[in-house]
C-alpha cells in the first residue's frame, strides 16, 4: 500500500513545502541575498549634502523602495546590468545628499527577472509584495510587459531605464498605462537622427536591414527609411529576417549584391556580428549605420578590424564624451564594477534622478501625481542632459545623440546630433 | 473492476485538486507559480492524448497552444487598446469582444479545427517523418504569427489581456482536460489507436483505420491544446509568439516523457513534478523560505538542476516516473497489476 501511494506521498510533501514557501511575503531587507541586490543608505535623521539645517529632524525616515525586476542573466543583461549599476550609484548620491522628502532614503531592491514571462511576472509580484512603491523593468517592452502589468495593477509608477519604443504610456497601454515611462530614446528618434546623419554625409542610396525579432529593431529601420526618403535619399532595398532564424547568411549575400551608399540596420545578439563581419568578409566596405543596439564592443570579432561603421548612442563609453558629468559618472561606474558593456547605464541613472524629483515635487509616491509631473518634462535638465516627455510620449525624444565612428574596431565620438523630429512611422 | 477503472481518473483528479487547494493557500509570486504549473500541466495532458495513445511524437502541438493564446488574447483585449496598438488587425478582429469563457471556447474550437486541417495531410505519416512534419508545423505557425499583423500582434506583445486564469479556472481547466482525456482513452477508438501504436500491421489487418484514428486523436488533442493556450494567455496577461514556441515545445514533451509517455497518470505526474520543480527553483533563485530556512540559489541554477534531473530520470527510469502505467488501484491484492495505458 505504501509503495502504491509513493507518488501521492511525494507530491503531498512537495505541496506542503510549496505551501510553506508561500506563507511569508515579508522579507528581511537588511540581509541582502546574493540574488537580491539592495542599495540604500541607512535610515538616518541626519540631513546630508546641501542642507545645513540640522534642527528640523525628519519625522519619517523609512526608505522608499524602488523595485527593479530586470534581466541580469539572459539576453537583456548587457543593457540592464549597467543601467542597474548606475541606478545604484544614483540612489547612493541622492541618499548622501539627504534622501527625499526631508530625509527618507531611497532603496533600490533588485531581483533577476530573466526574460521568461512567468519569471518576470513572479519577480514583479515579489517586489511589490516586498513594498516596492516604484518598479523598474527590463529594457525591452515585450520582455518587460508582464512586470509592467503587475505595476499597473498595483497602481505604482513603472519606469524602464532604456526601453526604446513608444510602447510605454497610454498610446499603447490605454489610460491605465499613463503611469508607465521609459528613459530610453524612442526608436523613431534614433532612426531619424541616423537618416539625417547619413544624408549629411552625401549618401544617396540606402539598403535597410530589418530584424523582425523585436519591435524596437523594426521601428528604428522604419524610421530611418521614412526620414532618409523625406530628406531626398532613396531606399533601394529592404532585407528582412527574424533574429535567430538562421537566415542571416542569405541576408548578407542579398545586401552585398545591392548597389548602395549606406546600409542601415538595428539588430543584436548573434545576428549582429554575423551580419556585419559576414558583409566585410565578402569585401563589402559600404558604410553601415546602426542604432544604439550596436553600442559597445562586446560583439566585435577578434582579429577582424571593423571600419566604416557608425552608430548613435546615449553617451560615449570611450573616454571622449563631450559632457564632463558623463565622464565623471562613467569613471565612478567603472571603478566600482568595471566598464559597462553599453551606454544603457545613462537611463538607469536618469530614471532614478527623475523618480526622486517626482517624489519631491508631488510629496510622495502617488503614481498618478508622479506621472503628471513626469509628463511635464520639457527639456528638463537631468544629470546628463535634457529630457523631454509629454502626455503622448512616455519615452524620451529630442535628446542629443552621440554619433560614434568605429575605426579599426575602436569607437570614437564623432559629433552630437539631435533629430529635427521623430520620424512618423505609425 | 469499475472502481479500479474509476481510480485511474480519480487519482489524477485528486492530485490536481490537492495541488490547486494547496496553491490557493499561498500568496504572491508562489500563488502565481502554482497557477502556472496547473496551466502547463493542461498543455501536457493535451499532448498526451495524441502522443500517448498514438505513439507518434508531435513537435507541433504548441502551434495549437499559440493559436489558442492569440485567439483568446485578441478576443478579450480591450477594443480601444487594439485600435491603438493593433490597428492592422482585420476589422472583425478589432471589433471582436468576447467574455473570458467565450474566449476559451473559441480557443478550443480554433485549436481543434487547425489540428484537423494540419492533420489531414500529416497523419498519413509515421515515425520520424511525422515528427519532422509536426516540427514544420510549429515553425510555419510561428512565422505566420510573427509576421502577419492582420491576425495577431506579429512581433509585438499582445495585451493587456484580462488575467482571469485564477485558481478555480486553472484547476477546472486541468480537470476538464483530464476527464476528456480519460473518457477518450476508454473509448473503442482510442483502443484501436493504441493497438496501432503497439503493432500497426496487426491493427491494420484487424480493420483499424490508423489514419482516421490518428486524425481524430490529433484533432481532440489540438482542441485541448487550444484551450490550454487560452488559459495561458489569461494567466500571463500578455503573449508574444516567442513565448509560445520551441522552449515550450521541448519542455512539455520532456515533462510527458519524464512522467511516462503512455499514461494519463504519467502526463499529470510528469507535468506537475517538472513544472512544480521549475517554479520552485525559480522562486529559490530569488530567495525563498522553506520551514524557516532561507534557500537562495544563484541565477541559472534552475535550468542546470532541471536538466540533470530530467537526464537522470531518463537514464535510470527510461519509461518515466510512472513506468507509463495508469495509477494502480490501491486496494488490489498483491501480485495483481492494473493494465497499462
Amino acid at each position: 500500500m505504501i509503495r502504491r501511494f509513493r507518488f501521492l506521498a511525494l507530491f503531498a510533501a512537495l505541496a506542503l513545502i510549496a505551501a510553506a514557501c508561500g506563507g511569508d511575503d515579508s522579507s528581511d531587507t537588511t540581509a541582502a541575498p546574493s540574488a537580491t541586490t539592495t542599495t540604500a543608505a541607512p535610515a538616518t535623521t541626519t540631513t546630508a549634502g546641501g542642507s545645513t539645517d540640522t534642527t528640523a529632524a525628519p519625522t519619517d525616515t523609512t526608505p522608499i523602495i524602488i523595485g527593479a525586476a530586470v534581466d541580469l542573466s539572459q539576453n537583456m543583461a548587457p543593457f540592464n546590468t549597467p543601467a542597474n549599476r548606475a541606478a545604484e550609484i544614483m540612489v547612493e548620491r541622492i541618499n548622501d545628499a539627504g534622501g527625499v522628502l526631508g530625509g527618507r532614503p531611497l532603496e533600490l531592491r533588485t531581483l533577476d527577472a530573466t526574460v521568461e514571462p512567468d519569471v518576470v511576472k513572479a519577480t514583479a509580484i515579489d517586489l511589490i509584495d516586498q513594498g516596492a512603491e516604484i518598479l523598474m523593468v527590463t529594457c525591452d517592452f515585450d520582455f518587460a510587459f508582464p512586470a509592467i502589468q503587475e505595476a499597473i495593477q498595483a497602481n505604482i509608477l513603472t519606469v524602464a531605464p532604456c526601453i526604446g519604443t513608444d510602447a510605454m504610456g497610454p498610446n499603447n497601454l490605454g489610460e491605465e498605462g499613463r503611469i508607465a515611462f521609459s528613459f530610453g530614446d524612442q526608436a523613431q528618434d534614433e532612426g531619424a537622427v541616423l537618416a539625417e546623419f547619413a544624408r549629411d554625409q552625401g549618401w544617396e542610396t540606402a539598403v535597410v536591414v530589418k530584424n523582425n525579432l523585436l519591435i524596437y529593431f523594426q521601428d528604428v529601420v522604419d524610421a530611418f527609411a521614412v526620414r532618409f526618403e523625406e530628406a531626398g535619399g532613396t531606399v533601394v532595398a529592404t532585407e528582412e529576417f527574424t533574429g535567430f532564424d538562421g537566415t542571416i547568411g542569405s541576408v548578407v549575400t542579398a545586401v552585398a549584391n545591392e548597389e548602395k551608399d549606406v546600409i542601415a540596420i538595428s539588430s543584436g545578439f548573434d545576428d549582429l556580428p554575423a551580419f556585419v563581419f559576414g558583409l566585410r568578409a565578402l569585401g563589402d566596405d559600404t558604410p553601415i549605420v546602426c542604432s544604439w543596439a550596436c553600442d559597445g564592443t562586446f560583439w566585435y570579432q577578434e582579429g577582424e578590424p571593423l571600419n566604416e561603421f557608425y552608430y548613435n548612442t546615449k553617451v560615449s563609453l570611450f573616454g571622449d564624451d563631450p559632457n564632463q558629468d558623463v565622464q565623471d559618472f562613467l569613471a565612478e561606474l567603472t571603478a566600482r564594477g568595471g566598464p559597462p558593456a553599453t551606454a544603457a547605464w545613462l537611463g538607469g541613472a536618469q530614471a532614478v534622478q527623475a523618480i526622486a524629483e517626482a517624489i519631491e515635487a508631488t510629496g510622495g509616491t502617488d503614481a498618478a501625481a508622479m506621472a503628471a509631473y513626469l509628463e511635464g518634462f520639457d527639456n528638463k535638465s537631468l544629470i546628463m542632459g535634457e529630457v523631454t516627455l509629454n502626455a503622448d510620449n512616455h519615452t524620451v525624444f529630442g535628446r542629443p545623440h552621440r554619433i560614434m565612428q568605429v575605426t579599426d574596431s575602436m569607437p570614437a565620438f564623432l559629433e552630437l546630433r539631435t533629430a529635427t523630429s521623430p520620424a512618423d512611422i505609425r | 473492476m469499475a472502481a479500479r477503472r474509476a481510480w485511474e481518473l480519480i487519482g489524477p483528479v485528486l492530485l490536481v485538486a490537492a495541488v490547486g487547494f494547496v496553491g490557493s493557500l499561498t500568496s504572491g509570486s508562489m500563488e502565481f507559480q502554482f497557477r502556472s504549473v496547473l496551466v502547463i500541466a493542461t498543455i501536457v495532458v493535451a499532448l498526451h492524448v495524441f502522443v500517448g495513445n498514438s505513439g507518434v511524437i508531435s513537435f507541433g502541438h504548441v502551434s495549437f497552444v499559440v493559436l489558442g493564446a492569440i485567439a483568446a488574447g485578441v478576443a478579450t483585449t480591450p477594443a480601444e487598446i487594439k485600435a491603438r496598438s493593433l490597428s492592422e488587425l482585420f476589422p472583425f478582429l478589432l471589433d471582436l469582444q468576447l467574455s473570458n469563457i467565450e474566449s476559451l471556447v473559441l480557443a478550443a474550437v480554433l485549436g481543434g479545427v487547425f489540428a484537423f486541417l494540419v492533420g489531414v495531410p500529416i497523419m498519413r505519416l509515421s515515425g520520424l517523418q511525422a515528427g519532422i512534419a509536426t516540427f514544420a508545423v510549429i515553425i510555419i505557425t510561428n512565422n505566420v504569427f510573427r509576421n502577419w499583423d492582420r491576425i495577431g500582434p506579429a512581433a509585438r506583445a499582445l495585451g493587456p489581456i484580462p488575467e482571469t486564469t485564477g485558481f478555480l479556472q486553472a484547476t477546472i481547466g486541468l480537470v476538464l482536460v483530464i476527464v476528456v482525456a480519460y473518457g477518450y482513452q476508454r473509448t473503442r477508438m482510442a483502443r484501436m489507436l493504441r493497438a496501432a501504436r503497439e503493432d500497426p500491421a496487426a491493427a491494420q489487418s484487424s480493420g483499424v483505420n490508423i489514419y482516421r484514428q490518428r486524425l481524430l486523436a490529433f484533432t481532440l488533442s489540438g482542441a485541448m491544446a487550444g484551450l490550454s493556450g487560452g488559459l495561458l494567455a489569461h494567466l500571463l496577461g500578455s503573449v508574444t509568439t516567442e513565448v509560445v514556441f520551441l522552449d515550450l515545445t521541448f519542455i512539455t514533451l520532456a515533462m510527458l516523457v519524464v512522467g511516462g509517455i503512455g499514461s494519463l497518470w504519467g502526463a499529470v505526474v510528469g507535468a506537475l513534478s517538472i513544472a512544480g520543480l521549475n517554479a520552485f527553483l525559480a522562486e529559490a533563485e530569488r530567495e525563498v523560505g522553506v520551514f524557516g530556512f532561507d534557500i537562495d540559489l544563484p541565477s541559472g541554477t534552475r535550468l542546470v538542476v532541471l536538466g540533470i534531473i530530467m537526464a537522470a530520470v531518463l537514464l535510470f527510469r527510461p519509461s518515466g516516473l510512472t513506468g507509463g502505467r495508469e495509477l494502480s488501484w490501491p486496494f488490489a491484492r498483491r501480485g495483481r497489476v492494473a493494465p497499462g495505458g
